[in-house]
């Protein structure tokens, strides 16, 4: 394989640069664009009007296909990941993927190593079979390079299993990643509580349902001394409570779904089963809210929730119809048309909130022995475009709202 | 009125529609009078009554009403069905559709089913209730009733007491009347009532401010126990606090006020015993003008299905 030489790209801070690679060190060489030469043999590529970033990683994607294999439904998502510029993710547990014992986290690596295009991990169950009720072992997950433990974005249902699942893994360093909910204030519910609720005659899951799980949350992890990760914040309340806990010193990161800083409760419109995720979609001034949070680092990352659903399932009714969107195949292309391109982030803050913090967050090796986990490069061209079809889904479903609209942008990942 | 397909909601239809809808319903009540109570306008036309949750009244008028135009009608139980071995919907319209129905009615417990098989069809889809979502022919019924008593809808101020969060007939009841130029205001149990940042509809938590606002028409809905799985209000206060009371029903005498209720009635909850004796209770004309709206709701519209002459 060749070294890379990369010239006159544009990094993050917008400064023009050319980049070496050496493809069999690892190592990367930044300088001002034209200040040093290719290297004899070296493969160039121009990357006049390209963006050169640091690859995404995903803390949040479930990639269960309902049925599908596993291996096929890790090979259809790290290529859509590859495509929306993600070279890694935390894969949520789920009925496949049951993360709760040493037999699926090794099938899972196996799966991945033969087949996946993109770094994969697995997020360790907090409770077994995700029953909120018992604890999953955690030494063994741990032993396997679980870093993050998730009931995939539940609250358990059992805040004293939960209360000493926090006491246990404090000592083991891992992170509990938790959506705050309280479950009996948010059954039966399906979309935010408002005047499309109203009209569609749907039942509202009130906000405060998610406020005061966080709340719950970290009062316990303040007081067991436990790392946590809040999961896919939706209201603007529940990032002033992360940022005062930040402000008080608390151990506590949290996300942020694409889809909650993009849509509205009222794009649902007539039953759009798109639209429908859990969290619900919000109201304007809780996206502007959760995007401030970004900007002031209240909010460390921006997830895809990448849930593939059966084109069967999400024709149902809209109480019937499952939750979530796929989103990993546009999703650098969609935070840039929707995020970057109108001024409401900057690439400098996109790539700490999808790409830095991610990746320390979901680090699985030991800092004292081993090297942190390094997000490799990708270039980004913003002045091509494309209108989302089917084919650009190499996901397998699709069940996502930008399907027909035109992005803007085209990722190269990985750089060959 | 251009032709269409379904009846899904009443915010789906123009002026024009309600109007000729309304019209036409008057037409058909004439229908009751003569010594036969039939007319050929849907000869060899099959409809199909589908009802995923109980019910009576609304049923047997669709019934009433398609039989009094000659149809076909044929009625699905559902609990006898496949439905209960775990069917989808689609399966099931699939299954109808291959029976040849031109109209399917259709409730379900879940807000949107209709449009669901109303995209998935070719038969005229009428909506007969679903979940908290719309219920346009009970819509019908009432703005018809009101214009029957009144001579119109217009100017008239009509207040909907009781269950607003889970109720469909609340719903599309407000829209057609205030389509129709008619004032609306909602009273009920805190838990139960929408905020009107989110109805658009003056919202009252007492009958003294109801009284104050002077109403026209009392619409009382049904306290619907069936659809309420953990208490939202003190079961034991409610006629005491929201119903029409003896006291209560005196006043409503002495205002010369209306009564209306979508049925069944509660008694002794909604209203007491004497309300539904009250010689102002529009109650019976609401159940009869149900099949007058609905044969004029079957008459109006177009099932796409195949016609080889």
């Amino acid at each position: 394989m060749n070294n890379l030489y990369i010239t006159n790209a544009t990094d993050p801070a917008g400064r023009q640069v050319d980049c070496r690679m050496g493809r069999s060190t690892g190592d990367v060489t930044f300088a001002p664009a034209g200040s040093i030469s290719a290297p004899a043999g070296a493969r160039i590529i121009d990357g006049t009007g390209k963006l050169l970033l640091p690859a995404f990683f995903d803390l949040h994607a479930h990639i269960e296909q309902p049925g599908r294999s596993k291996r096929e439904s890790v090979t259809r998502a790290g290529q859509a990941a590859l495509n929306g510029g993600v070279w890694g993710m935390l894969v949520m547990p789920s009925p496949g993927f049951m993360f709760d014992n040493y037999a699926t986290l090794d099938s899972f690596r196996d799966a991945v190593s033969q087949r996946a295009l993109a770094e994969m991990y697995a997020a360790g169950c907090i409770s077994v079979g995700m029953n909120g009720e018992q604890q999953a072992p955690y030494n063994t997950m741990a032993a396997r390079g679980v870093s993050v433990l998730t009931d995939a974005g539940a609250m358990p249902s059992s805040t004293l299993m939960l209360y000493r699942a926090m006491k246990y893994v404090a000592e083991l360093g891992l992170t509990l990643a938790v959506r705050g909910d309280v479950p009996e204030l948010t059954r039966n519910t399906c979309m935010h509580p408002g005047t499309t609720s109203y009209m569609l005659g749907l039942h509202g899951t009130p906000p405060c349902a998610e406020e005061i799980g966080i709340e719950t949350v970290l009062r316990l992890a303040r007081d067991a001394g436990a790392k946590v990760h809040i999961q896919t914040v939706s209201t603007a309340e529940s990032v002033r409570i992360i940022r005062r806990a930040k402000a008080a010193g608390q151990a506590v990161t949290a996300e942020v779904a694409l889809h909650h800083l993009l849509y509205t409760h009222e794009c649902l419109g007539d039953y759009d089963t798109n639209f429908k995720t859990l969290p619900p979609l919000r109201e304007e001034q809780d996206c502007a809210a959760l995007i401030e949070g970004i900007k002031d680092g209240t909010i460390d990352c921006i997830v895809s929730d990448h849930t593939p659903c059966t084109p069967f399932s999400k024709k149902q009714d809209f109480i019937s119809a499952p939750a979530g969107m796929v989103a990993l195949d546009t999703f650098l292309p969609a935070i840039y048309t929707y995020l970057v391109k109108p001024g409401k982030l900057t690439w400098p803050e996109v790539v700490r909130a999808c790409s830095e913090n991610p990746c320390r967050i979901a680090d699985p090796r030991e800092p004292e022995y081993d090297a942190p986990m390094q997000a490799p490069l990708m270039l980004f061209d913003p002045r091509e475009t494309y209108t989302v079809s089917e084919e650009h889904l190499s996901c397998g479903t699709l069940n996502t709202p930008l399907l027909g609209t035109e992005l803007c942008g085209r990722v190269t990942l990985p750089l060959q | 009125m251009n032709p269409r397909k379904d009846l899904l909601t009443i915010s789906s239809l123009s002026d024009e529609d309600i109007h000729t809808i309304l019209d036409s319903a008057s037409a058909m009540k004439d229908i009751f009078t003569k010594s036969v109570k039939k007319v050929p306008a849907l000869k060899g036309k099959s409809v199909l009554t589908l009802f995923y949750e109980p019910s009576t009244r609304t049923r047997s008028s669709f019934e009433v009403a398609a039989h009094r135009l000659s149809a076909d009608v044929t009625t699905f139980t559902v609990s006898t069905s496949s439905v209960v071995k775990g069917e989808s919907v689609h399966d099931t319209i699939d299954t109808l559709m291959s029976m040849k129905m031109d109209y399917i009615i259709v409730r379900h417990k879940n807000s949107g089913i209709p449009a669901v098989i109303a995209r998935h069809c070719k038969a005229a889809v009428i909506n007969a209730g679903d979940g908290a979502h719309a219920h346009p022919s009970q819509a019908f019924l009432d703005a018809f009733t009101i214009r029957e008593k009144y001579g119109t809808v217009a100017g008239k101020r009509v207040v909907i007491i009781g269950d607003i969060l889970h109720s469909r007939v609340a719903r599309s009841t407000s829209v057609i009347l205030q389509r129709l130029g008619a004032k609306v205001a909602y009273m009920g149990p805190g838990p139960l009532v929408p905020p009107e940042k989110h109805t658009g509809i003056p919202r009252f938590t007492n009958w003294e401010s109801v009284f104050e606002w002077k109403p026209d028409v009392i619409y009382l809905l049904r306290v619907q126990n069936e659809r309420i799985d953990t208490p939202f209000f003190p079961a034991q206060d409610y006629h005491q606090a929201f119903g029409v009371t003896g006291e209560r029903l005196r006043r409503i005498d002495d205002l010369d006020l209306a009564i209306m209720h979508p049925g069944p009635v509660n008694r002794g909850v909604e209203l007491c015993d004497d309300a539904l004796e009250y010689r102002n209770s529009l109650i019976c004309n609401q159940v009869e003008n149900g099949i007058a709206a609905r044969m004029s709701i079957l008459y109006h519209l177009t099932p796409q299905t195949p016609v080889h002459e």
